[in-house]
């Protein structure tokens, strides 16, 4: 499947190739599989070798990268238009043809178990981990994407050629190509790159394993001394991408928390948890995140507290500010600026090239819509009395996940 | 790109790169009142006041003027860097006026009240305590307290001291706002949805009659230089990976041999793929998840350092690997294809920016903070190719002797002592 737009404000094209494949698609003992496997596409192919292209492309300036998420599989490539052929020729390659010598995937498993404890020094990875793991009793979503540490030091190589094998494939891959030429072109550029490549036999069924209702609250405590400030985190079950409530529940994160500019940003100020949590004196912190996801997922509410203040307290306030959302439809002057900062990031994410292609291979691989445009035009179309009935549908008791970050003192 | 240059009768100078087919603006004003110009001993008060701004102002309170903000649907923030205070913004083009009158208001007439003093305090010493269990801010705090003397602008990051900030007074906030929150010196960049015309229309109703009575605050700045090697091991409880940092005192961006670091700089460390150290650290021995360099763009000697995450059994190798590779830069042993790949590069990373206002706008706002010239984009490009083998030879040899390095690696207890 292959989606063209054109963007001419900047002479780049920015070519995303995503595959369905991630955590999702992993079992335990094998968990990591598919974010280590992004490591060993950079490992090279026969006609490659390993820094072969990697270089060329340094040499033109792009700017590359790949993610692995529960849902897929992404690579990118930025480069300046008249470069666009080798991003293909690069990314075509390694669609079938990646080595993934025994010798890399020793040499590349120190550097993702490095990955791995680096994001073990923050403790909101760690609190975050666990609570995924209490949310999903059946669901692969549970086990998250990195894996874990003895999985990625176990993992064998030919574990990870076969899922190679299985995966990474025409028929299993969406190409998103934004850039400034015509949309035809670049559209037919990529379909010469691609078309002879063989189509995977192996793909079978997506992975299903229902995540049975969640009959209470669950909840758990992490003890480390590795963070001085306390953290308060819920995660409630909330619905795929297609549900006709995403687009709600995206205004709804908007509504309680804004579309923050980070960490002492002056935006998203007169959202209501940071009015009701940050403005007290309570949290240094505020964040609400709903991703489109595949299958249901999780919908999170989550803050950093000042190390004097009680988790109690701030979750008692917290969850008084949803049930508010959830009971109360907003005002109208609340609802214009959730209307207009809903607008402004639509720009704001589509004004730069890569993330505009970004949005488009995040929403077409979900199955949110079948355009950016569309996907925007639902996000306009979202009312008052949706947010209320998404957040009355989501934040219930029956559906939350709860986790307390203490920090503990150094022995 | 084209940048058109207007200049306002305060002293403010505007700069405005637009760009066709966008809906959104992105804005950047900076003003002197970074950390190069903070008082001696008082680390932290550019910051506690920057954060105090935004806290309202004789006209509206905090909330009020959060909620236009947000009405907006603009994001914005206001950093502290070692230069200037950066007030950054995007919007949709249209609320540019708006937007420009709602930073203004802020910078020009904020509250400054003793409570949101309180709140600010309560804040940045929360950020404070919660960087002392950091392995990345300990090791960033820990490397400039040794590099740099107690009087330098850069021996504490911008955040500041704990004590000058328990300290802090209102009135001392209130006295660093009138001497540093001027016109003078100030540069407002737009690019993106907006036109020349506009930009100056919006620009002189917000800020035309900015004016100021203090005076720009002065500073002695101390020379730095690393006499020998110094290295420092900080032991942060229940962590799994150290952060390392070796490092060395910059240079300004003025400094004529600039551009000449810049490509040193990715022919050492600053990238995985196209510099040696990335490549053999990471790639071809599997020490580092992440390993890159960076040089800061400021008006003094910025922090020239190289960061590596690392498992602690690892640390002590990948010093040496990282120390040896800038060795051989330093005795020559590069190849033409290492001096053509950084130089590629760099260049070629100017086009590739050119795709979000955020980036142009940034790179604008370089050009103009350090006086690069009108045509600097024509001629950058150049003087990046002009570099030689030589000269990055040069430049490593007298900025980044391996002999004589400040390193330090913050994190989990050590298997063996960090040799000298």
């Amino acid at each position: 499947m292959i989606h063209a737009l054109e963007a001419h404000h900047a002479p780049v094209v920015s070519l995303w190739v995503w595959y369905h494949v991630g955590g999702r698609n992993e079992v335990p003992g094998t968990t990591g599989m598919s974010h280590f496997l992004e490591h060993m596409l950079f490992k090279g192919t026969p006609t490659h070798p390993k820094g072969d292209l990697d270089r060329l492309l340094a040499r033109y300036g792009a700017m590359w990268n790949a993610f692995t998420n529960e849902d897929v599989t992404c690579y990118f490539e930025t480069v300046p238009k008249a470069r666009y052929h080798t991003a293909l020729e690069l990314e075509a390659d390694r669609m079938r043809n990646a080595l993934i010598s025994l010798e890399e995937t020793e040499a590349e498993r120190t550097v993702i178990v490095s990955e791995r404890e680096g994001l073990e020094n923050d403790p909101s990875f760690l609190l975050g981990e666990e609570l995924q793991a209490v949310a999903f009793s059946r669901h692969p979503y549970g086990q998250g994407v990195i894996g874990s540490k003895d999985e990625i030091k176990l993992m064998p190589r030919d574990g990870l050629y076969a899922h190679y094998h299985r995966f990474y494939a025409p028929n299993n891959a969406y190409v998103v190509v934004v850039g400034d030429d015509d949309a035809a072109h670049l559209a037919d550029m990529a379909a010469k790159a691609f078309e002879s490549l063989e189509p995977s036999r192996d793909l079978g069924q997506p992975p299903r394993a229902p995540e049975p209702p969640q009959r209470g609250e669950r909840r758990i405590v992490v003890h480390r001394a590795g963070g001085t400030l306390p953290l308060v985190m819920m995660a409630f079950r909330a619905p795929r991408a297609t549900d006709p409530r995403a687009p709600a529940l995206a205004a709804l994160a908007v509504t309680l928390a804004g579309t923050s500019a980070g960490s002492d940003g002056a935006s998203g100020r007169s959202s209501r948890l940071h009015r009701a949590i940050v403005e007290k004196g309570l949290a240094t912190d505020v964040d609400v995140s709903f991703r489109l996801t595949k299958d249901p997922h999780l919908f999170w509410v989550d803050a950093t507290l000042r190390p004097e203040t009680a988790h109690l307290e701030v979750e008692r306030i917290m969850l008084r500010e949803l049930e508010k959302v959830a009971t109360e439809e907003i005002g109208d002057a609340e609802f214009a600026r959730v209307k207009r900062q809903l607008l402004a990031a639509t720009a704001f994410g589509t004004d730069t090239i890569t993330w505009r292609a970004y949005r488009c291979g995040e929403i077409l691989s979900t199955g949110a819509a079948t355009s950016i445009a569309e996907w925007y035009d639902k996000l306009a179309a979202v009312t008052r009395e949706q947010i209320r009935e998404a957040a009355a549908a989501t934040f219930t008791e029956s559906s939350r996940n709860v986790g307390w970050f203490i920090p503990e003192a150094a022995d | 790109m084209r940048v058109e240059r207007r200049q306002l009768d305060n002293g403010l100078r505007i700069a405005v790169a637009p760009i066709a087919d966008l809906r959104s603006t992105a804005v950047v004003l900076a003003i002197e009142a970074g950390q190069w110009y903070e008082p001696a001993d008082r680390a932290g008060i550019a910051r506690m006041c920057a954060q105090t701004v935004l806290r309202g102002t004789t006209k509206r309170d905090a909330a009020k003027w959060a909620e236009a903000l947000d009405s907006l649907g603009a994001v914005a923030r206001l950093d502290v860097g070692s230069t200037a205070a950066a007030f950054s913004a995007q919007c949709l083009g249209d609320d540019l006026p708006a937007l420009l009158a709602l930073m203004s208001e802020a910078l020009r007439t904020p509250a400054l009240k003793e409570d949101d003093v309180e709140f600010v305090r309560g804040q940045t010493l929360a950020h404070i305590e919660r960087d002392e269990r950091d392995t990345r801010a300990v090791v960033d705090r820990v490397w400039r307290e040794l590099v740099y003397p107690k009087q330098h602008p850069f021996h504490a990051p911008p955040i500041g001291e704990a004590g000058v900030v328990r300290t802090a007074t209102a009135d001392e906030i209130r006295e660093y706002h009138i001497d540093a929150i001027r016109p003078s010196g100030a540069i407002l960049v737009v690019a993106g949805n907006a036109t020349t015309d506009r930009v100056a229309e919006a620009a002189s109703r917000a800020f035309g009659d900015w004016r100021s009575s203090g005076n720009p605050p002065l500073r002695e700045i101390p020379e730095v230089a690393l006499p020998a090697t110094i290295r420092r091991t900080e032991i942060v409880p229940d962590k799994t990976q150290s952060d390392v940092i070796i490092g060395w005192p910059g240079m300004p961006r003025t400094d004529p041999r600039f551009v000449a670091a810049r490509v040193t700089n990715m022919v050492y460390a600053a990238d995985t793929f196209a510099s040696r150290a990335g490549n053999v650290i990471r790639d071809q021995l599997g020490l580092a998840y992440y390993v890159f360099s960076g040089m800061g763009s400021s008006r003094g000697q910025s922090p020239w350092i190289v960061r590596m995450g690392v498992n602690p059994e690892n640390v002590q190798r990948a010093i040496e690997v990282a120390l040896d590779e800038l060795r051989k830069v330093t005795e020559g042993q590069i190849t033409d294809d290492d001096l053509s790949l950084a130089k590629d590069k760099l260049v070629g990373e100017l086009d590739v920016a050119l795709e979000s206002p955020g980036g142009v706008a940034n790179m604008v706002m370089e050009a103009e903070l350090f006086d690069l010239g009108e045509d600097h984009f024509e001629r950058y490009p150049q003087e990046l190719r002009a570099v030689t083998k030589e000269q990055v030879v040069q430049t490593a040899r007298t900025f980044l002797p391996p002999e004589r390095h400040a390193a330090v690696v913050a994190g989990p207890p050590l298997p063996v002592e960090l040799a000298a």
